[in-house]
């Protein structure tokens, strides 16, 4: 097997020679190149952010390059809260709990939490999917659309069935808190098509026992202000993480019996 | 008034609920340990090697020994001790800030998982291969082939599993196909119809399959599909990223290529005042 020996050439591509960014400036003092006397986030001076705006603002501005207009702040503050943590329940928090319960350095739960809410079920991966789907879709009647999908697709034999990126059933069932979360965004000055067009479409679910999925509603947010879709996602996983980490660590000083192990009776290998 | 009217079915999640299933084994306490059927005391351990196991745990499959052995070779082609690779940066940013070694290496292994390098592209890579042997069977040529995916990027050579970042040529290639000879593996349709790509990509754009397309169609040879593949090589990049951190630990804190202020090149707004309240 194999040709004849290969020769290695370097590229003449031409590498960036600096780090760029649009977002932090650091002015560094005559004394020492290393150490930054002012920092900026995109221009405004943090020590002036810090005195005078909010956290969700400056979370907003990091992202967007602008400060937020009120209802902006407001809606974006509002989903904050609405996603602050994903429950006990959630395999993502389940992660963070075992990481704390396992006595592993307190300091791994995030990177480990988030990475579980990185999936594409019930987690950020679904939120870019999402958001596609809400922007592609929403000049189009929401019951054509469902009636066009649930001709289409093929609702699966066992589980869930997300019918599109961020709607589907939880548990066989309507995910009534997403319904409610969707509902109190949609109230806001700040809301826009999006929110309004995914709240039609997960109405004409309802009798198939699907609706809104978490995802969806945290998409149909994310999009209005203006995220693009990957960063949707990565920023939901961002939204998740207070939650994730209580949990991890409400269990970190608990002793390892305080978290569930089957007994052999109720772990079933499958092939015995 | 709750949206869900009706009593729903929900036989599939109290199935599970409290209990777990494993198709694969585990821990029968004071018994033994099993894994997909295997003893993993007297059958596994001592007898088969870590990447014979390892395979096992991927696919549910135990390789002979031939194949791991092929296995642990790709394995040390993708872990280099370079902290220029993108994984093992991440490694060595570990080290200086003082990580743990597992959060270091854990971290650059996930770096890995990258369209442009590392674990992932072993699935657009066997894809590739895969459809392009079953169009060559099909009666397509190879140029056209090329050309196919070549449209997919502006007409440029842009195909998993040729051509590579940073470097023209790649050595690691040309040493698994070493190894496969010693192994004793012959070279399959897959591997043939790359090498026959290579040639026409040599030839019109001066570029040649890298150690992903090797792979990509080796696997494929050896009837893999794109995602056991993947799932095969999750920790491929893991023991260079380890090196690395280990290097930069050795180090004093805070010294791996550190950067001045003026090192960043700031291209936002200019400095400017908060305005009094929300705009």
């Amino acid at each position: 097997m194999g040709k004849d020996a290969v020769k290695v050439i370097k590229r003449e591509e031409q590498y960036a020679k600096k780090i760029s960014t649009k977002i932090w400036y650091e002015e560094p003092t005559e004394q020492n190149p290393y150490i930054a006397q002012q920092s900026r986030c995109h221009g405004y001076d943090l020590i002036e952010l810090v005195k005078g705006r909010s956290y969700v603002e400056v979370l907003y501005l990091l992202f967007r390059s602008e400060l937020p207009t009120k209802e902006e702040a407001a809606i974006f503050e509002q989903l904050l809260i609405s996603f602050i943590n994903p429950g006990p329940r959630h395999p993502a928090t389940r992660a963070a709990i075992v990481t704390g319960v396992g006595k592993t350095d307190p300091v791994h739960i995030l990177p480990i939490a988030l990475s579980t809410m990185g999936g594409n079920f019930q987690g950020a991966g679904e939120v870019e999917p999402a958001v596609r789907f809400l922007r592609k879709n929403v000049k189009k009647d929401p019951k054509q659309v469902v009636q066009r999908l649930l001709d289409e697709g093929a609702k699966p034999a066992e589980g869930d069935w997300s019918i599109a990126p961020g709607f589907g059933s939880y548990f066989g069932g309507v995910d009534e808190m997403a319904h409610q979360l969707a509902l109190q965004m949609t109230a806001q000055p700040g809301s826009g098509k999006l929110l309004a067009w995914g709240n039609e479409f997960a109405n004409e679910l309802h009798e198939h026992q699907m609706g809104w999925l978490k995802t969806g509603v945290a998409a149909a947010v994310l999009a209005e202000l203006g995220f693009l879709p990957f960063a949707s996602a990565t920023v939901y996983q961002l939204i998740s993480a207070p939650g994730l980490l209580a949990h991890g660590l409400e269990y970190c000083k608990k002793p390892m019996t305080s978290y569930p192990f089957p007994e052999d009776k109720d772990y079933v290998i499958e092939s015995d | 008034m709750s949206l869900n009217q009706t009593k729903q079915d929900t036989a599939l999640w109290d199935k599970y609920r409290a209990k777990i299933y494993s198709k694969r084994g585990g821990w029968r306490i004071g018994k033994g340990v099993y894994n997909c059927g295997y003893d993993m005391m007297n059958e596994l351990v001592g007898e088969k090697s870590y990447m014979q196991v390892m395979f096992l745990n991927a696919t549910g499959r135990l390789p002979d020994r031939k194949l791991a052995d092929w296995l642990e070779a790709v394995h040390i082609c993708l872990s280099w001790p370079d902290p220029r690779i993108w994984c093992n940066h991440i490694g060595a940013l570990g080290g200086t800030v003082r990580a743990s070694v597992v959060s270091a290496t854990v971290a650059g292994t996930l770096a890995g998982d990258s369209k442009a390098y590392g674990q992932k592209t072993l699935v657009a890579g066997v894809s590739f291969i895969q459809k392009a042997l079953a169009a060559y069977n099909d009666g397509i040529s190879v140029e056209e082939i090329i050309s196919g995916e070549c449209a997919k990027h502006g007409g440029k050579p842009i195909i998993m599993g040729f051509a590579r970042p940073i470097a023209k040529g790649d050595e690691r290639a040309e040493a698994m196909a070493r190894v496969s000879k010693l192994l004793g593996f012959s070279v399959g349709p897959h591997m043939k119809l790359a090498y026959q790509i290579e040639d026409v990509l040599s030839r019109d754009y001066d570029e040649s399959l890298n150690i992903c397309g090797f792979v990509s169609a080796f696997l494929s040879d050896q009837n893999m599909t794109p995602e056991g593949a993947y799932q095969a090589f999750a920790l491929l990049v893991s023991s260079g990223v380890t090196a690395c951190y280990l290097d930069v630990v050795g180090r004093p804190a805070g010294t791996f290529s550190p950067l001045q202020c003026e090192d960043i090149e700031y291209q936002g707004a200019p400095a400017r005042a908060l305005p009094v309240s929300c705009p």
